[in-house]
């Protein structure tokens, strides 16, 4: 029988604020454990919410990226339930009245656009982190009342592939956005998935598998295919799926049995009756949206249009949002735009993962990137010269000094060439019979050694040009 | 005597009077929950110097705040409420966390942790409550201001009981932050003093937006105590008929009718209302189901885990349930079950939201009437403080109970400032008369409570003798 697979993915994004949803403690990643902590976060007898107005914009500048329809009239509920890292006994989301509703993502599978539905965004709160030891369990409360937007497609999505391929996309457009950090790792974004599989042509939905904080792109694939021929095989046994929340098993690539759901449990939502409802005004959405960041899709196409870069060059640019902003900078002071993204592409790049440094953080400024770009498309140096001055370059220094004091230049005088190209010659006789004898590796060898003779400084092409004439007239 | 005359006093001999008394009259009254020896205030605000009680769902930083319930038996707050901030810097000093019905969920104050609360005017008889303590301290002459928190009348109510003015300002006109809810939407922060000119004194320093209560107001907070005026000529009041007709004691009819007549001789324009009698009867189970829908959720998080009375288990979930099974008295976990089971999926449509539409409906018959006039006057009570051992129970079901002991909740589901003081006596017992007015126009209120005042004689009623 062949199967259709359904897969429904709720991401929870932790949002990029200084303080918390609802009280004014200041939230970083890795403190210390319960130094991040006032009253309203150990939910105090007595404290009260007050909502973070940028948790709000950061929420809205989510929705308009992903096309949600946004309720202007912020509300929020209380969702009851009684558990240790739950300071109040409630968390404050939006049950009722989601601030976005029915958003799109569009992502391209195996060269297919596809359109992936985004049900609702919601706002809430983050609850404490909790460390379970052999008899005691420890909780770090710094994260209780982290500002959190639930992201909720709709089950759209029908492959392991295509949902690695939105979580990615999700995941490069949130993080343009600067709403979150988007760190699967750090457990700043986390992924819920609904898997289930219903009998092709069928309308029937098969029973919905939950497989629950997937920390990684690639497990979130593994996780679905895996679940996926769990189902087909079960079924195929004429087992039944039961509606259950399993877990992914790094070690094994398998998915695991958490707990089976009895029955939905009742949350008694209602709404928080100590925040009011908040009017957000037109203009403040119409200012949010005029100061959006450019997003991954439209960068991509601007680099090709505007800076005539291939789709391979454009799009390695903007899988890493600091590398595109370092681009954006480095542009605006070269000519040779192409030349540009080749340096920081391959070179800078190459050189940076060599010593565990990221473009945030190298002492390679945009202008001393530019100035070298410019050296190298002005043949001041040859592009070999340019790597070695990059290296160079790597601590901070000047290109234009590092030039002078190694004394490098790019030779482009034919006869000075010339003089070099005759004296290698006379020096490799062998090299001149095997080219004869068909062997094209002859003519690089020769070359090679032109440039080292003039300790790289001849214009390679130039070299190469003359070498290949002297060769045809011998 | 008034605040302002106080203030005149020496401040040592003053404070060390008022917490001589709050010691002395514990044994009798049985007022407080922790008493605090008194250390003069530097900062010369509005009320410099002068005593005062808190009712103990106030946090207080440093000092003890059980809310008259064994799972705070042992909590102490880390930070000050905003009123007791704002306490403090006016000058104040607090002699004494006042007792309560636990978790200000009751009418009596014989819910306490620490038993019953003593009314002056008679031991054998209560308080009221929840603010008992509140209302007795400033009764009995020990402090002239005390701060209590009103739900459904439990400032206005005790008030009527121990013969003091009873305060519950406008919804938002005073901070909620740090004080131990009941239920949130219907929660006020009200007070107690012997007149009406410290009344008025107390909201200018107790009022104003406070960014850590977003359902407090900007409204601009006046000064109410400078701008007070009992001339109410061409005032409209309102007389609330559907209280009238349901009080069966004669003699308390008496003295409201007399009281009103003596109004309208003043110059105020005096006109009967009714509204819908089954409307009034829902109130108080309106009341009931939205209060304690909201109360199950806000003391959830009394759980032993990071404050409070723990009781400890073999797991976490163990911890939560064993403090909360010894930690709460039956009467909470019988309000709880009512909360909870509105809240149920299957109940929410039949129970809460109806009681939320039927919440609407009253305000909406109320502010109808209320919109064009002043002030909606009615006895605050149909009957004297009942005795502790009670033997006759009032019938929940007549009006009697239904609506001349619940009609100040309307207070309470709009939002409307409302305020009792006393009105005369019966049996020795005060009586109290209630006043609501429109949103913020508490200066209204004081106005007309300075013209009763002034009817009845009853300024700084204190009962010293017991």
């Amino acid at each position: 029988m062949n199967y259709k697979t359904v897969v429904g993915i709720e991401i929870h994004l932790e949002l990029k604020t200084n303080t918390k949803m609802f009280s004014g403690a200041p939230y970083t990643f890795k403190a210390e454990a319960n130094t991040l902590v006032n009253e309203v976060d150990l939910g105090m007898p007595g404290t009260l919410p007050c909502v973070n107005h940028e948790a709000v914009r950061k929420a809205i500048q989510a929705c308009l990226a992903l096309n949600l329809n946004i309720d202007p009239l912020i509300r929020f509920d209380r969702k009851n339930y009684y558990y240790s890292d739950l300071p109040k006994g409630y968390q404050i989301t939006q049950q009722f009245h989601p601030i976005g509703r029915d958003g799109y993502l569009d992502i391209e599978a195996e060269g297919e656009k596809k359109r992936i539905r985004i049900e609702r965004i919601h706002m809430e709160e983050d609850t404490a982190k909790q460390f379970h030891l052999f008899d005691e369990t420890l909780i770090d409360y710094n994260r209780a009342g982290v500002p959190l937007i639930e992201i909720v497609s709709k089950p759209d999505i029908s492959s392991g592939l295509e949902a690695s391929l939105y979580v990615e996309k999700l995941k490069q457009t949130l993080n343009y956005l600067d709403v979150s950090d988007t760190k699967m790792e750090e457990g700043s974004m986390r992924c819920d998935v609904n898997v289930s599989i219903n009998e092709e042509g069928s309308d029937v939905f098969g029973t919905k598998v939950e497989i629950k904080n997937l920390n990684s792109i690639a497990n979130i694939r593994h996780a679905i295919d895996y679940e996926v021929n769990r189902q087909k095989e079960a079924l195929a046994k004429g087992e039944a799926i039961h509606q259950e929340t399993r877990r992914f098993d790094e070690k094994s690539m398998t998915t695991v049995l958490m707990r089976k759901k009895e029955g939905n449990v009742d949350y008694k939502y209602f709404p928080e009756p100590n925040i009011f409802p908040i009017r957000i005004k037109a203009s403040e959405i119409e200012d949010i949206k005029e100061h959006m960041p450019e997003l991954p899709d439209a960068k991509m196409a601007r680099y090709m249009r505007d800076f005539g870069l291939n789709e391979y060059d454009a799009n390695q640019l903007i899988q890493n949002k600091d590398l595109s902003i370092y681009f954006d900078k480095l542009v605006k002071l070269v000519k040779n735009t192409r030349l540009a993204a080749t340096m920081l592409i391959s070179e800078l790049s190459g050189l940076l993962a060599k010593r565990s440094e990221d473009i945030t953080t190298t002492k390679v400024t945009a202008k001393n990137l530019a100035t070298l770009i410019q050296m190298i498309d002005d043949k001041e140096i040859s592009s070999k010269q340019g790597k070695e001055v990059l290296e160079a370059m790597m601590d901070g220094n000047d290109p234009k000094q590092i030039v002078k004091e190694r004394g490098m230049k790019q030779v482009s005088d034919e006869g000075a060439i010339l003089k070099i190209v005759e004296e290698v010659l006379e020096e490799n006789p062998s090299s001149i019979a095997d080219f004869k004898n068909g062997k094209d590796r002859a003519l690089g060898y020769l070359v090679g050694q032109v440039m080292k003779k003039s300790k790289g400084q001849a214009n390679p092409q130039l070299a190469s040009k003359l070498v290949k004439e002297k060769l045809m007239a011998n | 005597m008034t605040i302002r005359e106080m203030k005149k006093q020496d401040p040592k001999i003053l404070l060390n009077d008022a917490y001589n008394k709050v010691v002395e009259y514990q044994k009798k009254l049985n007022a407080s929950i922790t008493i605090i020896e008194p250390e003069a205030n530097a900062s010369d605000g509005l009320l410099s110097n002068i005593p005062v009680a808190v009712k103990d769902n106030f946090s207080t930083e440093g000092i003890k705040t059980t809310a008259a319930s064994n799972i705070l038996d042992n909590y102490v707050p880390i930070f000050d409420a905003t009123v007791v901030k704002k306490l403090k810097e006016a000058g104040t000093v607090i002699v004494s966390k006042a007792s309560m019905d636990e978790l200000a969920m009751g009418g009596s104050n014989l819910t306490a942790n620490i038993g019953p609360c003593h009314n002056p005017y008679d031991l054998k008889r209560i308080s009221g409550g929840s603010s008992g303590g509140s209302a007795v301290l400033v009764a009995s002459g020990a402090v002239p201001l005390a701060i209590g928190s009103d739900t459904g009348d439990s400032v206005r109510k005790p008030a009527a009981f121990c013969g003091v003015v009873g305060v519950k300002p406008t919804y938002g006109r005073i901070s909620r932050y740090g004080v131990i809810p009941y239920a949130s939407s219907l929660d006020h922060v009200g007070y107690f003093t012997t007149n009406i000119e410290d009344a008025a004194l107390a909201l200018s320093v107790l009022a104003g937006r406070d960014d850590l209560d977003m359902t407090s107001s900007y409204a601009e907070v006046k000064n109410y105590h400078e701008d007070l005026n009992g001339d109410i000529k061409g005032k409209k009041i309102l007389v609330f008929d559907n209280v009238v007709n349901a009080i069966e004691d004669q003699t308390i009819i008496a003295q409201f009718n007399q009281l009103v007549a003596g109004l309208a001789a003043k110059g105020a324009l005096v006109k009967h209302v009714s509204f819908d009698n089954d409307l009034m009867r829902a109130i108080f189970g309106t009341y009931f189901i939205i209060a304690n829908a909201e109360a199950t959720a806000n003391h959830s998080n009394l759980d032993g885990i990071r404050f409070g009375h723990r009781v400890d288990g073999n797991t976490m979930e163990e911890v939560m349930i064993n403090t909360r099974t010894r930690g709460f008295s039956s009467f909470i976990k019988k309000r709880f079950v009512v909360g909870s089971y509105s809240l149920f999926e299957e109940n929410q449509e039949r129970l809460l939201r109806k009681a939320h539409k039927v919440r609407r409906l009253i305000v909406e018959a109320v502010m109808a009437e209320l919109k064009d006039a002043d002030a909606l006057i009615a006895p605050a009570s149909g009957i004297i403080a009942p005795k502790i051992a009670s033997e006759e129970k009032i019938d929940e079901l007549t009006d009697a109970y239904l609506i001349a002991e619940n009609h100040m909740i309307i207070g309470n589901f709009g939002g409307l400032p409302s305020m009792t003081q006393p009105m005369g006596f019966k049996d020795g017992m005060p009586l109290g008369v209630n006043i609501t007015c429109n949103p913020f126009r508490e200066q209204t209120m004081f106005d007309i409570g300075l013209a009763i005042e002034d009817l009845t004689g009853l300024k700084g009623l204190v009962k010293e003798d017991f």
